[in-house]
């Protein structure tokens, strides 16, 4: 710009963007000192937002965490090259806004019932958390560890009512409604327990009208929703003990009051092709939403037609055994975490011939990455949530990646203290749920909505990009001191 | 008389020539035939009155010559008459040295002249004097050759070439002339010419090896001058008496001679000294020595010639630096790689004095002085050309490199781990009793088990179709079903263990005893199968199964510490009935029915088949600590306390293929992968190491080892540190578990 002294260095800049606010393309002669608060500063500036946006700068996919001149000296760019910067929304710092304290590991946590939180834990129950972290009702659902969970998304029943899918141990998968017509007294029943597996489950997945359970003995099973009015798999009797022994301890969890037991569901499709243990399994989103996703330790990401029950495409990576799988909003790619401590993204597209896919971008993590979980489509403008996804590790540090740069996470937050591993992450209207060994926290990332009693985002807004400022110098220093930014909801506590 | 006995004398010996018979005569023939000899040629007549003279004698001489008419009876008279004539001979030829003159009247003066008589050529007389017509002298006589003289006379007068007969007529001449064979051809007269008898007996004299003289008498008599009769000396010299010490003995010598007696009656002379030790010859040819057959020495070598930087004014590009000086002046002079740094003057006489003159005349001093000069060979050899050739460890993936999640087992040391054969829980065990069975990925537990005892060995059973693991307490071996199996493999499970039908006891009892819990009664959360064992004071150190998953072999420190138990059979029996040492391990191999026992030196391959010792491994490790065995069956890799690692190529030799000794500490646990070809090893040192181990099936190439990677993370206790390191398999994942209590999974 002109404006700039002459006294100071300066370095010619492209500003480009894929975000609803453009400047012009022209070249921009930027002070090598500046930092991102400063070219944020400028963005707003120049294109007269009423209300202030904080930007984050990419610079050759990677983000730019300090001053121009640092960045150039430490990628050995001369000062009179020019840079092509991209810009895009920030992510405000994550915030934690609730703990939701378990006894057992967490296994699985989901948001995606508004107000409520759906946890399973390895003692076996299946909880109800509202958003303020009150304890709703605890379901015995299995008598061995609960090792997944989701809600079946139903639009034709009541909001209040809803059909709960979780897998365990004990070699089923049940079907729980839970009805919440009456906030403070939920009532859940175990309708159907569904059996095909003879290994422990992984991972259990829902769309509308069919579910998917993922189990260790490389199988997935399709079912669909419905209740069964008897029981289509004969009882054994080792399973006839076991039910009863539940039987007796939901008598006294309930009062002794019966309850019928479930009924035992048998499956539609099995989808046979993992040559060893199935550690997730996803149903496709946007185009290709009759198709299902699993990835599993034998290296290979497969593509399911779920109608035929046919394995329509197989990624198969070297030696990297999946431990967990997402797809993007779009639905064309897919995240999957692995055991050599990287996420790589896939394009799902690409049909493979060859013997390993390359991945499309790779993240690389300090520890184990056990789970992924995407943005939703509604948080924040749409074109940043494309690129978001968030990684829970084995260190217990859950990292927010921009798939835009790769090299390192956006932000990172430390669920708990100690090195306690995350076991899920699940992301839902601007809310991270995070489950692991010390139970479950939900943070604030991005633009949610409001927890009733958390009025985290309290800070005025033109105070935005200074706290983002502050945010990167934290992350990039790995300093984890949240007490300083905790939102008032902490102390009330 | 005289004469006559000259002659006598002459004929005696028999060589006298004719020449030489007048010699004495001119003493002899004054008067009597001196008046008519005037000229040479007249000398004949003078001989023949010699001759005359002879015959005279002729008789008288006749018995002393050679002619054998006469007897030998007159010898010894002649040779006494010898004797005599000799002596007045002798005498006669001192006093007459020369021939006397004769004086004859002149005839055409008529004075009386002295006459000499002509001088008698002797034998040993120049030969040059001798008549001959020829006068050229010593030439080449074939400068003649084309001439028709052959040379010249005395008087100038050509000496013309006589008349040669061609070959034939010599031939007919040697036939027909006697005296042709003792002719001899003649250079200087071109002609043959008969020898004379003088001339015929020298070669005779010669071919007999006589002295050609005919004059020289070997055997002459002795002449006594001053012995003999009538000679002898009557008056003394000197008339002074003679002196005592001619008859006294020398006083001084008999000191000497005493001296040197009592020097060797007191031992200080030994009269017969021993020669020297070495027998070697005092005196040698030094050059008898066979040439050494050691390379010739090196030549020295030769200085290389001064170059551009030794110049005084040498080009810009060979000054050096600043930089390139400050290095040079870091480094020790030894390590230089020139010995002086290229300066740059701008003319001949601006260059200094050598500055280093008096440092290297002093070192120089010192060399030549004191120190050997000892030529410094230094090593110009890259060290990275030493090191062997391996691949790189990234190309080697996959391995383990991070330790994934990590297991605590409250700070109780650690001692046995397993892994199910699906790969998806771990057993671990502790010294308190404590067994826990959690989840690889997660390192979740599910479920704990709490004994009485120190845990001393889990092990899951191999078989798939069941699912269940035994764990070695004390003197106890429990069975254990972990939770949420699936029916089938459930009561399969119970079915093996807790049979309903008991199999029938064997016929001789043993004394370990099996004891099951029914079926029906059983639950995951009590061993449904305990074997008691004799009593022994420490767990089992280890349990190994079949791989068929019926047998279960525990080792244990008592006395015959190896059991080998049957599943189907119920029953347990001791297969070695005395072991020598103490078993530390034993192992089965995997496809064979071998069985290995390592006690603490070696290790023994059984045949339990054919119940025979097969071969005895000796590894030459003071104490085996753990031992496996490549899923081949063919490499077996023994670790001991001494911080060794044996492979073994068990088709190759009973020595061990490499011995690898890298830990810090002493080696606990060794592991092989059943499927990827990784082997890992860990230690007291608290630290794991991962080795690449590929094995070729052709048996000609050597098994690849590669170092892979050090895994770090366990603690070390009282000094121990891993005690256990167990493959996941199917996954290049290892689990470990240490005496700090923490039981790790190492990812890939």
């Amino acid at each position: 710009m002109a404006s700039t002294s002459t006294s100071e260095p300066t370095h010619p800049v492209v500003f480009i963007t894929q975000t609803p606010y453009p400047l012009p393309t022209q070249k921009f002669m930027i002070p090598a000192s500046w930092k991102r608060y400063q070219l944020s500063q400028l963005v707003n500036k120049a294109l007269s937002l009423p209300k202030p946006i904080p930007f984050e700068f990419l610079v050759r996919g990677e983000i730019l965490r300090g001053t121009l001149t640092e960045w150039c000296t430490e990628n050995g760019v001369g000062e009179e090259e020019t840079l092509e910067i991209e810009y895009f929304e920030s992510v405000m710092p994550p915030q934690r806004m609730s703990t939701l304290p378990h006894e057992d590991w967490v296994s699985s946590v989901s948001c995606q019932v508004p107000g409520y939180f759906l946890t399973a834990s390895y003692d076996g129950a299946l909880r109800i958390f509202d958003y303020s972290q009150t304890l709703l009702q605890t379901i015995p659902a299995h008598n061995a560890p609960a090792t997944s969970i989701c809600v079946v998304p139903s639009s034709a029943e009541s909001p209040d009512s809803f059909l709960v899918a979780s897998a365990s141990h004990d070699l089923t998968a049940r079907l729980t409604r839970i009805d919440l017509s009456q906030p403070k007294q939920p009532r859940a029943e175990t309708l159907a327990s569904l059996h095909l597996h003879t290994a422990p489950l992984s991972s259990v997945a829902a769309s509308s009208s069919h579910i998917l359970t993922s189990s260790w003995d490389g199988l997935i099973g399709l079912w669909d929703t419905k209740i069964p009015e008897t029981d289509e798999v004969p009882l054994d009797e080792a399973a006839a003990a076991a039910g009863e022994n539940r039987k007796k301890r939901r008598k006294v969890a309930d009062d002794g009051e019966p309850v019928p037991r479930p009924k035992r569901k048998a499956p539609a499709q099995v989808l046979k092709s993992h040559t060893a243990r199935v550690s997730r399994v996803v149903f496709g989103r946007g185009e290709s939403a009759s198709a299902a996703y699993s990835c599993g330790m034998d290296s290979t990401v497969r593509t399911w037609d779920v109608e035929n029950g046919l394995c329509t495409s197989t990624i198969t990576a070297a030696n990297k055994p999946f431990l967990d799988i997402a797809l993007t909003q779009t639905g064309t790619s897919a995240l999957a975490a692995s055991t050599d401590r990287t996420v790589s993204q896939y394009d799902l597209r690409l049909a493979s011939s060859s013997a390993t896919t390359p991945s499309v971008a790779s993240l690389a993590h300090p520890a184990t990455p056990s789970c992924v979980a995407v943005a939703p489509a509604s948080s924040g403008p749409a074109s940043a949530a494309e690129h978001q996804i968030v990684t829970g590790a084995y260190d217990g540090v859950v990292r927010l990646w921009d798939l835009r740069s790769t090299k390192g996470a956006v932000a990172s937050f430390k669920a708990w203290d100690g090195a306690k591993k995350v076991l899920s992450v699940d992301w839902s209207r601007g809310l991270v749920g995070v489950g692991g060994e010390g139970g479950v926290e939900v943070w604030k990332v991005g633009d949610g909505e409001q927890m009733p009693g958390a009025s985290a985002c309290s800070c005025p807004s033109t105070d935005v990009d200074e706290i983002i400022s502050t945010h990167d110098i934290r992350t990039t220093r790995d300093v984890f001191q949240l007490s300083v930014y905790r939102p008032p909801m902490q102390e009330r506590q | 008389m005289a004469a006559t006995d000259a002659k006598k004398l002459s004929k005696k010996r028999k060589v006298a020539p004719e020449e030489e018979a007048p010699v004495p005569a001119p003493s002899a023939f004054p008067q009597e035939v001196g008046l008519e000899m005037g000229s040479e040629d007249e000398d004949g007549d003078e001989d023949e009155a010699s001759d005359d003279g002879e015959v005279e004698d002729f008789p008288e001489i006749d018995a002393s010559s050679d002619t054998e008419d006469e007897g030998d009876d007159e010898d010894e008279l002649d040779d006494e008459e010898d004797e005599d004539e000799g002596e007045s001979d002798a005498s006669d030829d001192s006093l007459h040295v020369w021939p006397k003159p004769k004086t004859v009247i002149s005839d055409i003066t008529g004075q009386p002249i002295r006459v000499y008589p002509d001088i008698e050529p002797d034998y040993d007389s120049d030969s040059s004097t001798e008549d001959t017509p020829n006068r050229v002298g010593d030439i080449p006589m074939h400068w003649y050759d084309d001439l028709p003289h052959v040379g010249y006379d005395i008087n100038g007068k050509k000496v013309l070439r006589p008349a040669r007969g061609d070959e034939l007529d010599k031939f007919l001449k040697t036939v027909e002339d006697p005296e042709a064979w003792t002719s001899a051809f003649d250079k200087n007269m071109q002609s043959d010419k008969p020898l004379t008898s003088e001339e015929l007996d020298i070669i005779r004299r010669l071919q007999q090896n006589e002295n050609p003289d005919a004059n020289y008498d070997p055997y002459e008599p002795t002449v006594e001058w001053f012995t003999g009769k009538g000679k002898e000396e009557v008056m003394p010299l000197s008339a002074a008496p003679e002196p005592k010490r001619r008859w006294v003995p020398s006083k001084w010598e008999k000191q000497k001679v005493m001296k040197i007696v009592r020097a060797i009656r007191q031992g200080r002379i030994l009269p017969n000294k021993p020669k020297t030790a070495s027998g070697a010859p005092q005196f040698y040819a030094i050059w008898n020595e066979d040439p050494s057959t050691g390379p010739a020495p090196a030549p020295a070598p030769k200085p290389t010639l001064p170059g551009n930087s030794e110049s005084y004014n040498p080009p810009e590009e060979y000054v050096p630096t600043p930089e390139e000086r400050k290095k040079w002046e870091e480094t020790d002079p030894e390590d230089r790689e020139r010995e002086f740094l290229p300066q740059k003057y701008a003319a001949l006489r601006l260059v200094p004095a050598y500055d280093n003159f008096i440092k290297e005349r002093f070192s120089r001093q010192l060399d030549l002085y004191l120190a050997p000069r000892v030529q410094r060979v230094k090593l110009r050899i890259d060290p990275e050309s030493l090191i062997p050739k391996l691949p790189s460890p990234s190309s080697l993936r996959p391995f383990p490199v991070y330790r994934s999640l990590q297991v605590p087992h409250e700070e109780v040391r650690t001692r046995a781990i397993s892994v199910s054969p699906d790969g998806a829980w771990v057993v671990s065990g502790d010294e308190s009793g404590l067994v826990r069975l959690w989840e690889v990925l997660v390192g979740k537990e599910v479920k704990r088990w709490k004994f009485k005892g120190k845990v001393g060995a889990v092990e899951w059973c191999p078989r798939m179709d069941v699912s269940f693991f035994a764990v070695g307490i004390e003197d106890h071996i429990h069975f254990l079903i972990p939770p949420n199996l699936p029916g089938p493999i459930l009561t399969a499970t119970q079915n093996v263990l807790a049979p309903a039908t008991l199999p029938p006891p064997p016929a001789t009892a043993s004394p370990v005893k099996w004891n099951s819990v029914p079926a029906a009664q059983s639950s995951s959360d009590a061993p449904i199968l305990t074997l008691s064992l004799p009593s022994s004071p420490e767990p089992p150190k280890q349990l190994v199964w079949h791989r068929k998953g019926d047998y279960l072999a525990s080792v244990s420190e008592a006395q015959g510490g190896v059991w080998m138990h049957q599943i189907s059979r119920r029953h347990s029996q001791a297969p070695f009935k005395k072991v020598k040492g103490q078993v530390q391990l034993v192992l089965f191999h995997p496809t064979k029915p071998h069985f290995f026992v390592a006690t603490q030196r070696y290790v023994r391959m059984y045949n339990l088949a054919e119940q025979t010792l097969l071969k005895t491994l000796t590894p030459g490790i003071r104490w085996i600590s753990s031992m496996d065995v490549h899923p081949s069956g063919d490499h077996l890799i023994v670790g001991g306390y001494d911080r060794k690692l044996c492979w073994f190529d068990l088709e190759l030799s009973d020595k061990p293929y490499k011995i690898l000794r890298y830990h810090a500490r002493a080696l606990r646990s060794v592991a092989f992968h059943p499927t990827y070809p990784l082997f890992a090893s860990s230690s007291d040192d608290g630290s794991i190491q991962i080795f690449h181990a590929r094995v070729y099936n052709d048996l000609m190439t050597n098994p690849l080892i590669v170092p892979l990677k050090i895994l770090r993370g366990h603690g070390v206790r009282e000094g121990l540190g891993v005690f256990a390191v167990r493959w996941v398999p199917r996954q290049p994942w290892l689990v470990s578990a240490g005496a700090d209590g923490q039981v790790a999974v190492w990812c890939a």
